[in-house]
Formats: structure tokens, C-alpha cells, sequence
């Protein structure tokens, strides 16, 4: 079975929040919550890069561990979803998060926290039927359910934000380097100066599908 | 010769692809890069930003949340239970060893006045509130070992749900009624050199008489526990339930601050939870002549030459010893203040 999983390439992100703004909008989310978010290092200096976060769909799930009414649930695509209906907004899982996925919405008197929201890889809640609209209202739109990945990544203008089977996202990612580490070298740089454009005239880009073509020495250069 | 030097360059630079084994990077580069990000623990980032305002919307990794994930699951859970478990055992021993500790020279025909009404009110408001306090933060700790497999997460998600609603607003006026309570009766409980003599005796529990004023040394001790301790369980209980607290007085609404505050609420009411069982035990069914003490505010004058002989010494010097009809009707009437006649 295939699992899903997030990879956000910092050399190709370029902070323009689409990501966050289609998440937003897909899932209609209240304000304050925020599913995604894009943090930038280095801001305004060389080496500034920036990176979209959101849940990881964590193998072992800190969430999952400390929830103390267990409402998460890990599908078999190792997305982590959780009821809303179990959940009591205790804020255990935003303790334990390290990537600081869960969100609460303010509820109630003293603006105590509301049930947790957090990234559900578009795929929906656990407990409420595929598609239906109490499932839209609670957790937004299930994409998954339509044959889809999260619309943030879908829609990544630059592709730098991959989303699905880790499989392909590592494949993608690897071909990704090979087409980096060949242009820094057809520019006789070092990688984190390089700008990533291979010249033309460069062999050895891994453009074929069957998998890396193996570096060859171009004799012009 | 060139290429030749620039080939070796890139066995060092990229050894994945000189090695052309795609394996050789990580099967999910996620983990590489997140690998990365925490060892660079924020050290060289330079400035970060985020047009995402939140909560630590700013910090990419999260440190704190993981050693406070074993914390919980693997200690603090498995702990407190040992710890709340063993004091149980330990109080059941106890009663199986020693029984009903009866008043040896049986009920006197006096009563005398303990704790005044205002008291008794304050120390049952506080007790109520501990004890609701108690119970739904348990079913917060141990709720998913003990509720949630026997009731479902649906129904026992819901109740648990309520449990932290009346968690978090029994809070708030516990804090009031433990400030109180700390106040009411503070008059008696400043240790003495006779405390001493009370802890070296064991306080009597293991046979023997132990020589206690008003409150002997375990009383005071729960006490300043409750003072102390209490105080510390309120702080940082208010800081989990208004963590807005922690932006209006600048020591920052971060993870790593609602984290170390809920440590020092665990481990604190944990440790006051255990010594509550004491207390409860103490208190209710240990002793005879104990309970009435709180529930009416008189005491058997026996049992006060028994077990707080000097306190009865004064009271008897004072002429304060009522006979059990006066003490029941002013225990009738709350508000003739018994005392009053008597001063």
C-alpha cells in the first residue's frame, strides 16, 4: 500500500503562500486556524530559503501517542486523520507536534480551545461518510475520496511542494538532485552556488522515465 | 586531466549518483530534510518569517514537544499511577494493621468548638472543588487506559470532553478557594518544637502518643502542602487555562512555555493528589471522633485530650469545654456563634 507523504523542495519554494491560500479556501477554514504555513530562513539574506508545513502524516505519530482520548486514527495510507466528534481541544497534540500542525479554532467562553483542526491530507474525517456534508463542514473537502492529492500541492506553481505515494515523491525529488548536482557541475560550482539551470548542451539530466541516466562527461566542457 | 579531477569532485560531492544506485538516498527524502532542519536547531536560520501568525507559526521544529511526549507516556503516566496505586496499598495495609482507631476512653459527655463555620464552609468548598479538580484531571492523564477502551473513543471522547470543561472551570475558583483556605487557617499550623517530638513518635500511627497542639505535625505538613504545593498546581494551572497570560506578561505564548508549565502542573498535582489520599483517609474513616471535627465544627473532648492533648489542655484552661447539648444546638443554629457566650 502506498504512503502518502508531504516533501516541500526548498530550493524551488518561493514563498507565495498559494498553498496556504488554496488550503483555505478549499477547506473553508476559520480564521486563526491554519493548516499550512510557509516559514522562511534567512529572510532578505543569501541562502534564504523557505519551506510549506504542514502535517507530516508522521509514521509515529506524536499526536496519536499523547492524545488522552485517542481520537486519531492512521489510515492505510498512513494518513493521520482524527475525529473531531472524540476530540476535546486539550492542545496535547500542539504540545507534542513538532512540526506545529495542530490547530484550534477559539470556542466558547474565556476563548478556550476549540476541537482540534489540522491538515488532513484532504482526505476528510474518519468517522463521517466520504464526501458527505457533515464531513465538509467539520473537516473540509476530501479530495482523496475524488482520486486526488491535497489541492496545495496540485497547484504548487513550482512544483516545489510534492504530495503522494513516498515512493514517487522520493523518485521525483531524486531526479530533482541529479538535474542539480549535474548543473552545478556543468558550471564548475559548488552546489549551493549553482544556479539550477543545466545548459542544454549537458548530458546525463535524468529525463528518462525508466530511472537515472548515468552522468557522462561532456567533452566541451 | 580536468575531467579526471572534476570525476573524483563528484565522487565526494555526490556519491549517490556516482554511484548511480538510487537507493542510496534516503527512501523519503522528507526525513532527510527535516533531519537537517533539527540539527541546525535554529542555529544559522537567521531570520524567520512567516506570514502565517500563530503560535510558534515561526519554528519549524518543535524539540521540546517530543521529550515531552516521553515524558508523559512514559513516566509521568506510569508514575503517578504507581505512585496514587502504592498510597492506596499503603493506606489499605495500614487499616488492615491497625483497624478503626477508636476513642480509647470512649465519648465524653463535652464537646468542644474545632472550627468555625466559616471555616468548615471553606475547607468543604476547597475539598469539593480538589476532589472534581482530582477526578476529571485523572480521566485527563489516565482516561485513554482506563475510560476509553471500556467506553469507546465516541462516548468516552464526549464525557471526557466535559471532564476538561469542568476541569478548566473548577480551576479557576479552586485557585479563589484555596487562597482562602490558606488564609482561614493559617492561625495554628506555624510549626512548633513539639511538631518534632510528633515525627520522631511517627505520630502515633504506630502505637504510642504522639503530643500535638492544635493541628499535629501531619496536619500541618498537608497543610503546607496544600499551601505550597496548591499554589504551585493553581500558578501553573491558570497559565494552561488562560495562555494569554503568558503573551499579556511578555514570557512568550510558545509551546516550549505551555509545555513546561503543564510539567510543573503533572508532577505538582500528582504529588498533592497522593497526599490528598492521606489526608481523605486521616480525615473521613481512619480515626472515630475525626470527621465530625469538619462536619460540625465540634469535636468529642476525648478525642482531643487523645490526640491533641495540648490544644485541650488550653481549651480546658480557657473553660471552653461545652457539654454536647449546648454544642449540638449552636451546631443547630450556625450563626449564634457558640464561641461568643463562651469568650
Amino acid at each position: 500500500m502506498a504512503r502518502m507523504k508531504f516533501y516541500c523542495d526548498a530550493e524551488r519554494c518561493i514563498e507565495c503562500n498559494a498553498c496556504v491560500t488554496a488550503c483555505k479556501n478549499e477547506h473553508e477554514i476559520p480564521v486563526g486556524v491554519n493548516r499550512r504555513r510557509v516559514v522562511t530562513i534567512k529572510d532578505g539574506e543569501p541562502g534564504e530559503r523557505s519551506l510549506s508545513v504542514a502535517c507530516m502524516h508522521c509514521s509515529d505519530a506524536p499526536c496519536a501517542a499523547v492524545c488522552p482520548v485517542d481520537c486519531f486514527e492512521i489510515t492505510a495510507e498512513g494518513i493521520v486523520l482524527h475525529n473531531k466528534d472524540t476530540c476535546i481541544g486539550c492542545g496535547y497534540c500542539f504540545y507534542a507536534c513538532p512540526f506545529g500542525a495542530p490547530q484550534f479554532p477559539t470556542d466558547g467562553a474565556f476563548s478556550s480551545r476549540g476541537k482540534m483542526d489540522k491538515c488532513t491530507f484532504c482526505a476528510g474525517g474518519p468517522e463521517e461518510e466520504d464526501m458527505s456534508a457533515a464531513e465538509h463542514t467539520k473537516y473540509g473537502t476530501n479530495r482523496i475520496a475524488e482520486g486526488k492529492l491535497p489541492l496545495c500541492a496540485e497547484m504548487c506553481s513550482t512544483k516545489a511542494l510534492l504530495a503522494g505515494d513516498a515512493d514517487m515523491v522520493a523518485d521525483i525529488y531524486r531526479k530533482r538532485v541529479v538535474n542539480r548536482g549535474a548543473a552545478a557541475f556543468s558550471q564548475n560550482r559548488l552546489q549551493q552556488k549553482a544556479n539550477f539551470q543545466p545548459s542544454p548542451s549537458l548530458n546525463g539530466r535524468a529525463t528518462q522515465e525508466s530511472g537515472v541516466q548515468q552522468w557522462k562527461p561532456d567533452t566541451a566542457n | 586531466m580536468r575531467i579526471l579531477w572534476l570525476s573524483l569532485l563528484l565522487l565526494f560531492s555526490f556519491p549517490a549518483i556516482s554511484n548511480a544506485a538510487p537507493s542510496m538516498i534516503q527512501q523519503d527524502p522528507g526525513a532527510e530534510l527535516w533531519n537537517a532542519v533539527r540539527d541546525r536547531d535554529g542555529a544559522d536560520t537567521g531570520q524567520i518569517r512567516s506570514q502565517v501568525k500563530g503560535t510558534d507559526s515561526t519554528s519549524l521544529i518543535n524539540r521540546a514537544g517530543d521529550e515531552w511526549r516521553h515524558f508523559r507516556m512514559g513516566q509521568l503516566i506510569p508514575v503517578a499511577a504507581k505512585l496514587l496505586g502504592f498510597t492506596l496499598l499503603t493506606i489499605l495495609f495500614f487499616r488492615l494493621l491497625r483497624g478503626k482507631i477508636p476513642i480509647r476512653a470512649g465519648r465524653s459527655s463535652q464537646k468542644i468548638k474545632r472550627f468555625t463555620t466559616f471555616q468548615r464552609y471553606v475547607h468543604w468548598i476547597t475539598a469539593i472543588l480538589f476532589i472534581t479538580l482530582a477526578i476529571t484531571g485523572s480521566v485527563l492523564m489516565f482516561g485513554r487506559f482506563i475510560v476509553i477502551p471500556y467506553l469507546g473513543a465516541e462516548l468516552g471522547g464526549s464525557l471526557t470532553f466535559i471532564m476538561k470543561r469542568i476541569h478548566d472551570f473548577s480551576g479557576p475558583a479552586f485557585a479563589i478557594a484555596l487562597v482562602v483556605l490558606v488564609f482561614t487557617f493559617i492561625k495554628g499550623n506555624f510549626p512548633k518544637w513539639v511538631d518534632i517530638k510528633w515525627i520522631l513518635k511517627g505520630g502515633g500511627l504506630f502505637g504510642g502518643h504522639a503530643p500535638a497542639g492544635r493541628y499535629n505535625a501531619g496536619e500541618k505538613g498537608w497543610y503546607w502542602l496544600a499551601a505550597g504545593v496548591g499554589m504551585i498546581v493553581v500558578v501553573s494551572g491558570l497559565v494552561l487555562d488562560f495562555t494569554q497570560v503568558l503573551e499579556l506578561t511578555g514570557v512568550g505564548k510558545t509551546r516550549e512555555n505551555m509545555i513546561f508549565a503543564h510539567w510543573v502542573h503533572s508532577i505538582s498535582a500528582v504529588a498533592i493528589m497522593a497526599a490528598s489520599l492521606g489526608h481523605i483517609y486521616m480525615g473521613t474513616i481512619a480515626m472515630e471522633g475525626a470527621f465530625e471535627a469538619m462536619q460540625t465544627g465540634y469535636c468529642d473532648a476525648n478525642w482531643a485530650k487523645e490526640h491533641h492533648d495540648i490544644w485541650y489542655q488550653e481549651m480546658a484552661d480557657k473553660d471552653l469545654l461545652l457539654d454536647t447539648h449546648q454544642a449540638h444546638t449552636h451546631s443547630q443554629e450556625p450563626h449564634a456563634k457558640p464561641t461568643k457566650a463562651t469568650n
